[in-house]
């Protein structure tokens, strides 16, 4: 039986993140990943560095905005974590932070801004409100028909396929086991730690990190353990390249759009329009198999993109492509450790490209002995309720 | 570049590629004619001199423009026609 100080499960971007910080802390790891490494969100999301308050934050009234600006101590930590990431990894992330700008069409909409900005600068993140022609000074590329926009000077983007990578090298340099295509099939609590096994091995480890995305639940009931973490399909797409000119990453506080220009030229377009997620015989969802697209998601995704910066409309679509990630229950990322099964970790439930690289350095730093109380907000203790009955 | 024992041809055409008179025949795709003219058909964004990938439809590499319409469409799918004048832009 071959043992490690902790476990990850899911080799995503969070796991092979915490798998790097724990692993150079002398920590010995070893990670269970059932695909190959960043084949869920993490290699699948569109790369937004985003750190203004989502749309989604913003929609669902006021209790859920104010607890959200409440994250923007991780967002400023955040900024601070992908500004020194490619220098620290050692590798050409395409890590681009030239400003990202949330856009409004309506004077309802930058009503809604006006909240949101003072919110932010509330919490300490410096967006400010630029009308439409100081937006266009700095995007050229952006609508007649934007009356005002929100900009951060942090915001932009980075190649999602090649993050999760050198976090995964980089931990297996730093002496952490990856393995691939190892399925979990069984997880149980000990007296003390946990054991977990997959087709070929068994491992016992004192700690245990679950970060698998949509996955989350299903590992975290093998525990006997409630967590509320759920599928979502979600529509991505690329055009083909074009001369560089969309620096900034482009999002918008009414409609469902992110929109910023890779290295190469392309421009990715997204911003949460849903697909269809796959069902499996039994009638639950399917999160291993692709969800299908819904044709009216990509007509709305283009349509907003369009009406943001019209010479989108003379590209040619050359991809779309459908991804599954998690939301929980109250929309806020579930972080850190589970109160009533000490040294069981979890870490999922969106924004976490973004905020990723720094849920796993306050985790390591947490499980290491060092207090990471910028945990606190999106701690699963919020949660315990739903594991009150479960024995 | 061709093959050219063994095979009968019609009569070629010509066509412009970035102002430069090519040759073409009936049944060739752009993607022919650009390969036939250069190896490197454009660049990758660090610069690096890039070839034809796919040359089916799906990495959308080799995308070039039908002028004077502008109309973009992928050389390794649309048939060479005469007197076609294409940009690589």
């Amino acid at each position: 039986m071959r043992k490690a100080d902790v476990l990850i499960v899911g080799g995503g971007l969070v796991g092979c993140a915490t798998a790097w910080h724990l692993a150079r802390g002398g920590a010995q790891v070893t990670l269970l990943e059932a695909g190959d490494i960043g084949m869920g969100a993490s290699g699948q999301n569109a790369g937004s560095l985003h750190f203004q308050l989502e749309r989604r934050f913003l929609e669902n009234g006021e209790a859920l905005a104010e607890q959200a600006a409440r994250t923007a101590a991780l967002s400023r930590l955040a900024i601070d974590d992908w500004r020194g990431l490619e220098a620290e990894l050692g590798a050409d992330l395409h890590v681009v932070m030239d400003g990202g700008l949330m856009v409004a069409e309506t004077a309802e909409q930058v009503g809604v801004l006006e909240r949101k900005i003072a919110r932010e600068n509330a919490e300490g993140l410096a967006t400010r409100l630029l009308d439409g022609d100081e937006a266009r000074a700095i995007a050229p590329y952006l609508s007649a028909g934007i009356l005002a926009a929100g900009f951060s000077g942090d915001e932009g983007h980075a190649d999602a396929r090649a993050v999760t990578r050198a976090f995964a090298e980089a931990a297996a340099h730093a002496g952490a086991i990856l393995r691939m295509r190892s399925p979990v099939t069984s997880a149980r609590r000990l007296d003390r730690g946990f054991e977990i096994a997959c087709a070929d091995e068994t491992l016992q480890g004192d700690r245990l990190v679950i970060a698998c995305g949509a996955w989350t639940a299903q590992i975290c009931a093998r525990l006997n353990l409630h967590m509320p973490l759920f599928p979502v399909a979600l529509l991505m797409n690329a055009t083909e390249r074009t001369a560089k000119g969309l620096r900034h990453l482009v999002q918008h506080v009414g409609r469902r759009l992110s929109m910023k220009q890779t290295h190469a030229g392309n421009i990715l377009i997204g911003g949460g329009w849903p697909a269809r997620l796959a069902q499996a015989p039994d009638g639950t969802f399917d999160p291993r198999r692709r969800p299908e697209m819904i044709a009216a998601s990509l007509a709305g995704n283009m349509r907003a993109a369009i009406d943001t910066a019209p010479f989108v409309a003379k590209l040619n679509l050359i991809r779309s492509w459908t991804g599954v990630t998690a939301i929980s229950a109250d929309q806020l990322p579930i972080v850190g450790e589970v109160p009533s099964m000490p040294g069981c970790w979890v870490a999922g439930g969106g924004s976490a490209f973004t905020l990723g690289p720094t849920f796993a350095r306050l985790m390591a730093q947490a499980m290491g002995g060092r207090a990471a109380p910028e945990l606190d907000i999106v701690s699963p203790a919020r949660f315990e309720h739903l594991n009150s009955f479960m024995g | 570049m061709r093959i050219e024992s063994k095979v009968e041809r019609q009569a070629p055409f010509s066509l412009q590629v970035e102002g430069e008179t090519l040759r073409a025949y009936p049944g060739e795709t752009i993607a022919t004619v650009l390969v036939e003219r250069s190896p490197v058909i454009g660049h990758m964004a660090n610069g690096d001199a890039q070839g034809l990938f796919c040359n089916m439809g799906t990495c959308c590499l080799c995308m070039v423009t039908i002028l004077p319409e502008g109309r973009r469409v992928r050389a390794c799918l649309t048939a060479a026609e005469p007197g076609m004048e294409i940009g690589l832009g």
